[in-house]
């Protein structure tokens, strides 16, 4: 091979690589780059996408968000319907794995278990609101239940008052995700080798140590990184309380995405809109900038 | 006084499978047993059974006097070295020898102090903050070694504590692991298919085919006088190689040529002369057979041999040969690998040895070192 032509295959695999990840690099430009500099972009605005030469508004839409009590109370929820849900995701979804993993239950039934848990993951958020919806009606089976056990006296309006509203939400929030969990953690507790078990029995480990001291240390890194998933997308779940409480009754299960959504496209105050919208994305980004530096640091 | 005792001990697994069948072994206090048999052969299994980790079938178990048949492992009071280490991942040098003292509810301090200890013994103490992941695997090694030691147990148990460590390493911690044992005076089975292991560590040898004991005895006695064609075949390495004869008078004919044998090899072995006129099975060890135009093998009767190829080791010459003879499989897996498909006969010649592949040698032969056995039960004769 001459010189010239060896620089020339140099430079060609230097580029290669670049060459493959433009056309992903190029869409993702497009569909989330721009938009999120756009919306960016309108939140120092006045009005916003409603006029064509909007004037430069400074911080005054994030001042004026972060007076109103109601994006307050959205954020409290917020972090209440996600911290709940992702602690609850991780037990059920801990216990279920345990339960599927143990070699003292039949297997046929665990088979028959294994479809049963995973159920909530084969339905869309739509239609997880609707059959909530149903269940937890006045009249619903829920309600019917709870009274015939003689649990509650009379029928609770479980969506439409303000005090079990956005327990209601968050648990069948905490229904439809616990399969993800469940799921990756049942492959990590596969993939731990019997044969630490096996050392701790001779060692004198009880069950609940080899628990302790085994699993969950091995099944750490799995649990921290589903968790930080899990809780950058429950932060930003909409359907599923749009369809069941549409953020109500009186603001009591506002959370930021509803919020946001009503300030677009209910008081088309575009502008505070999007600047509701780059708080949610601020945080979701902390919490992904964590994420990242953990899997760098594995 | 911590002896362990099987008796009768039977083992058949979920699938009807058999491992083990009918196992007698008394393992005297403080004695090292090593446990051999070809792959398969159910030495884990048996282990495994002694350390409470596989439920026994039938049989009785008794360490250092007490039935332990239903007892959990943590209350069999015995420690096991696995050949995976099997050091817990997440935790330090210092945490896994500790592990099963901190379940027993001992303070810190005193954990310590026997922690510190035994790091010493086995030059653990700089490591102790490490993690298994940033070790050697000789260091994996000794931190198991250490987790065994921590608790004084009754016994020690060892399943091919060596086969992930390389040659060189395998040799010293072969000797560090014998002069533990004799220091520490504690009763140890261990499994093992390494020839040298079996040969080298242990007082006596436990040889296992199928899951049926063969014969116990010391390194010595195996090697000498083996009770069948298996453990004759298993024990030393390259293997015993097997043939077929007929017994006429003193000689013993196979194919196209004799093995004159003394009066002394019948004088030996009495029912030997019962067999005259019949079918016998002899066999005779590599380092039994000699180049006849060296000094060596001037003495010995020769009988004519191919070289089929050699294995030049350095200090010895491996020399695979084919005689006109009809080979005896001892039934060890292992024992095809050293005769391959052209060869029936192993001999270790010295290296001054000038023979070639593919020339035909007259072979000499120790007649006094020939071993006897049945051509239908394999049993010594
Ligand atoms: N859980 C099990 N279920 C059924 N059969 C088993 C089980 N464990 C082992 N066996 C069978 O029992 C026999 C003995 O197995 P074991 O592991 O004791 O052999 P080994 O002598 O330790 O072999 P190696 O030298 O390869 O380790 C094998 O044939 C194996 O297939
Ligand atoms: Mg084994």
């Amino acid at each position: 091979m001459t010189r010239q032509k060896r620089s020339r295959h140099r430079l060609k695999r230097a580029v290669a690589p670049y060459l493959y990840l433009s056309p992903s690099l190029v869409i993702i430009g497009l569909l989330m780059l721009l938009p999120m500099v756009t919306v960016i972009g309108y939140s120092f605005q006045n009005s916003a996408v409603l006029r064509r030469d909007p004037s430069f508004a400074g911080l005054k839409h994030y001042q004026a968000i972060f007076a109103d009590p109601v994006f307050w109370a959205s954020l409290w929820h917020t972090l209440y319907f996600t911290c709940m849900s992702v602690v609850f995701h991780m037990t059920i979804g801990m216990i279920f794995a345990l339960m599927l993993n143990s070699d003292r239950i039949n297997p046929t039934l665990r088979n028959i278990l294994r479809v049963l848990y995973i159920l909530p993951w084969l339905f869309t958020a739509v239609i997880i609101a609707v059959i909530w919806r149903l269940l937890l009606e006045p009249n619903g089976v829920v309600n019917s239940i709870l009274m015939q056990l003689g649990i509650i006296g009379s029928k609770i309006e479980w969506f439409s008052s303000p005090e079990t509203a956005l327990h209601a939400v968050t648990f069948a929030n905490i229904w439809a995700g616990y399969p993800l969990f469940m799921v990756s953690l049942l492959a990590g507790l596969q993939g731990i080798p019997k044969d630490l078990y096996e050392a701790a029995d001779i060692d004198g480990a009880k069950a609940y140590q080899k628990l302790i001291f085994i699993t969950i240390p091995q099944l750490m890194p799995i649990i921290i990184s589903i968790s930080l998933l899990d809780f950058i997308w429950t932060m930003q779940v909409f359907p599923l309380i749009w369809i069941t409480t549409g953020g109500g009754p009186i603001y009591s299960t506002e959370v930021l995405s509803t919020y946001t959504y009503k300030l677009a496209f209910s008081s088309y105050n575009l502008s505070q809109a999007s600047a509701s919208a780059v708080v949610i994305l601020l945080i979701s980004l902390g919490l992904t900038l964590f994420y990242i530096r953990y899997q760098k640091a594995r | 006084m911590a002896e362990v005792v099987l008796e009768n001990i039977c083992k058949t697994y979920g699938n009807n499978f058999n491992a083990i069948d009918q196992l007698n072994l008394s393992v005297k206090d403080g004695e090292f047993l090593i446990l051999v048999g070809p792959s398969g052969c159910g030495k884990s299994t048996a282990l495994r059974m002694i350390a409470g980790l596989e439920d026994i079938t039938s049989g009785s178990l008794r360490i250092g006097g007490t039935d332990v048949v239903d007892m959990p492992p943590k209350d069999r009071d015995i420690a096991m070295v696995f050949q995976s280490y099997a050091l817990y991942p997440h935790m330090t040098v210092f945490e896994n020898i500790a592990f099963s003292m901190r379940l027993a509810g001992k303070s810190k301090a005193e954990r310590k102090k026997r922690v510190d200890e035994i790091a010493k013994t086995l030059q653990l103490t700089s490591l102790l903050d490490s993690k298994p992941a940033n070790l050697s695997g000789g260091q994996r090694q000794r931190v198991a070694m250490g987790r065994a030691m921590v608790r004084e147990p009754a016994a020690f148990l060892m399943d091919e504590p060596l086969s992930n460590l390389d040659a060189k390493l395998r040799v010293q911690m072969r000797a560090e692991i014998t002069s533990l044992q004799k220091q520490l005076g504690v009763t140890t089975i261990y499994v093992t298919h390494d020839q040298t292991e079996a040969m080298t560590m242990g007082d006596r040898v436990a040889v296992l085919k199928g899951g049926v004991l063969q014969q116990v005895d010391t390194p010595k006695k195996l090697y000498e006088s083996p009770v069948n064609a298996f453990v004759a075949g298993f024990i030393g390495s390259p293997s015993m190689s097997l043939f077929e004869a007929t017994l006429t008078g003193n000689e013993l004919i196979c194919g196209a040529f004799g093995i004159r044998l003394q009066d002394a090899a019948f004088a030996r072995r009495p029912s030997l002369r019962s067999y005259a006129g019949r079918k016998v099975v002899f066999g005779i060890r590599p380092e039994h057979l000699y180049d006849s135009s060296l000094e060596s093998g001037r003495k010995y009767q020769t009988i004519p041999a191919r070289v089929t190829s050699i294995e030049e080791l350095g200090s010895e010459h491996i020399v695979h040969l084919n005689i006109d003879a009809v080979r005896v499989d001892s039934g060890d897996p292992d024992a095809v690998q050293d005769f391959g498909r052209t060869s029936n006969a192993v001999a270790k010649f010295e290296p001054v040895s000038e023979v070639r592949a593919d020339s035909e040698i007259q072979l000499a032969l120790d007649d006094a070192k020939l071993h006897f056995f049945d051509p239908e039960t394999h049993l010594a004769i």
